[in-house]
């Protein structure tokens, strides 16, 4: 078996005359790279012949930083990983020093956690169909649609946590604070103001006949291909696989809550289905929510009460996985003892799914390259680490 | 939007396993010495660099394991002993994962390319290449992946110092003995 598949370069004007390849740059400062990524184009006409991704523009030694700092401290650098979903970066962080450490987390912590996780993903995904909307030819309107959410969830966790992007709520063994007073009223609006918004996505995108046609049977993928590739999350879950780390292995409270894998018959694993897939697991992320906020325990603590004043741990090493926003994030956390990890790895969904970039655009247009890039959902924090 | 569809597509064994039966199955295997051990997550199996391709083989294609996922790859430095490859694995028909330890030596240890049984490994093995200096045999383009193209320093050596940019920029000055 061949790792590679065959690459598909012959087009009609290359079958009858000569052609000379020639090679574009895009990035690292291009708009529609989202970030700091740079890929080398090599194209004959309007059609990709190869693709080379360049990446490394962000990279601020996470994983060096992680092992020269105390366990607490460390947890500010992985909220700037995926930096759209700081509040679900910390949780599998914390998850991996407490399964080190043998921590117990109280209940209340646990139904936090995962409210604060399930709105980054909304949070995550927002910027998602505004951004991916942008790319296709909306131009600022879906950009727009989707600031208005995204900005009414940055302001409840700035009221929770005190900081909207980088929260650093989340403590080994818990939660840094307890939720405001008038949390669960301001949450419950909030999921009736994200149910319209994505709605309103729905109609400005979905809705649209142009968008559809543009993404629809465009890089489509089999889930054979994807699971060989390392594709995780919404792009393995278009594919037709009803595959999601919160029911294959839950974790925290997930194993209580009821919510859906989105699934369609006629899913192929192309753009659309990519976009389909995010906008309808949304809507579960509010569910998710919902049932935290009428089965959590009202009151009691939110910090394990028996933790000592500089955590040390023993031997061990584990790899948790989490549902992050983009896939699998995987943290391998190694420790021989003392306040300090001897090895802490960050397996980033981004860096996975983009690494099969270089597959899904050969053969296809320039333009469409670009949409393909903006279907994968990358974030550079959590690729370059 | 319906987005509650109910279908049959869910893998016949997605929940994680008993890792008891796991280990069975793995020791089944024969012929390949190895050690079984249990992290706090998954069961890890110790084997050297050269049996490394015959474990992946009969991992993949045994039907009653069937790891047709490569997780991550991840090095560790274990300095003054040696280093250590971490694969983890998981497999999308049986739902278990596991994690297997390949124990190296230090500098530039060989250690065959998984990129013919899991095409994922490409950027991983790049980034543990670059990141702690091993050298996959077979892998289809061995360049750095996060750092400098023409960099060859490994960061994630214990040996490495935290400030190692600053000791490049002159602003610093590093540990005895440390060049770049």
């Amino acid at each position: 078996m061949s790792i590679w598949p065959e690459e598909k370069l012959l087009t009609p004007a290359e079958a009858e005359f000569d052609t000379v390849d020639m090679t574009i740059n895009i990035g690292p400062q291009h708009p529609a790279t989202h970030g700091v990524f740079r890929m080398i184009l090599r194209v004959d006409g309007e059609v990709v012949v190869d693709c080379e991704p360049y990446i490394g523009y962000l990279h601020r030694g996470l994983e060096k930083l992680t092992e020269n700092n105390d366990y607490r401290q460390a947890m500010g650098y992985w909220d700037r990983t995926d930096y759209l979903a700081g509040m679900a970066c910390e949780h599998a962080y914390v998850m991996a020093v407490e399964s080190l450490a043998r921590i117990e987390v109280p209940e209340r912590a646990e139904y936090i956690r995962v409210i604060m996780a399930e709105l980054s993903r909304i949070n995550s995904h927002f910027l998602f169909l505004g951004a991916f909307g942008a790319d296709v030819g909306s131009f600022g309107t879906s950009f727009i649609y989707a600031w208005r959410e995204r900005e009414r969830i940055y302001d409840l966790f700035e009221e929770v946590a005190g900081d909207r992007m980088f929260p650093t709520y989340m403590r080994v063994g818990g939660v840094a604070m307890d939720l405001p007073e008038n949390f669960e009223e301001r949450c419950r609006w909030l999921l009736g103001s994200i149910r319209q918004g994505i709605e309103d996505l729905d109609g400005l995108l979905t809705g649209n006949e142009i968008f559809v046609e543009r993404c629809r049977n465009l890089a489509p993928m089999s889930t054979e291909r994807a699971i060989a590739l390392g594709i995780t999350g919404p792009i393995l879950r278009s594919t037709g696989l009803q595959w999601d780390l919160r029911k294959a292995e839950p974790y925290s409270v997930y194993d209580r809550m009821k919510f859906d894998i989105p699934w369609r018959p006629d899913l192929q694993g192309d753009v659309f289905d990519r976009f389909w897939m995010r906008l309808s697991e949304m809507y579960q992320s509010c569910r998710i929510i919902e049932q935290c906020l009428d089965e959590m325990p009202k009151g009691g603590l939110v910090l394990n009460a028996d933790l000592p004043k500089t955590l040390r741990v023993d031997n061990g090493e584990a790899y948790i996985r989490y549902e992050g926003t983009k896939g699998e994030y995987g943290v391998y956390a190694m420790s021989k003892g003392g306040n300090k990890p001897y090895r802490m790895k960050l397996r980033s969904p981004s860096f996975c799914n983009l690494s099969a970039l270089r597959e899904m655009v050969i053969g296809s247009y320039v333009a469409d390259a670009i949409i393909i890039l903006g279907s994968l959902d990358i974030v550079l924090g959590e690729v370059d680490k | 939007m319906s987005s509650n569809a109910t279908s049959a597509n869910l893998p016949p064994a997605a929940r994680q396993l008993p890792r008891a039966d796991l280990a069975a199955l793995v020791r089944a295997i024969g012929s390949i010495p190895m050690e079984v051990s249990e992290t706090r997550t998954d069961i890890d199996i110790r084997i050297d660099a050269g049996h490394l391709l015959a474990l992946v083989d009969a991992l993949r294609n045994r039907p009653d394991l069937a790891f047709d996922y490569l997780r991550n790859v991840s090095g560790v430095d274990q300095s003054p002993e040696g280093m250590e490859l971490k694969y983890h694995l998981y497999s999308f028909k049986t739902g278990y994962s596991l994690q297997i330890t390949v124990p190296t030596g230090t500098g530039h240890p060989h250690v065959p390319s998984l990129t013919g049984h899991y095409p994922a490994a490409d950027w991983h093995e790049r980034e543990a290449a670059e990141m702690f200096g091993f050298v996959f045999d077979g892998h289809p383009n061995p360049r750095n992946l996060l750092l400098e193209e023409d960099l060859h320093i490994h960061p994630l050596l214990k040996a490495h110092p935290l400030q190692a940019a600053e000791v490049m920029q002159g602003i610093e000055s590093g540990p005895p003995g440390f060049t770049i």
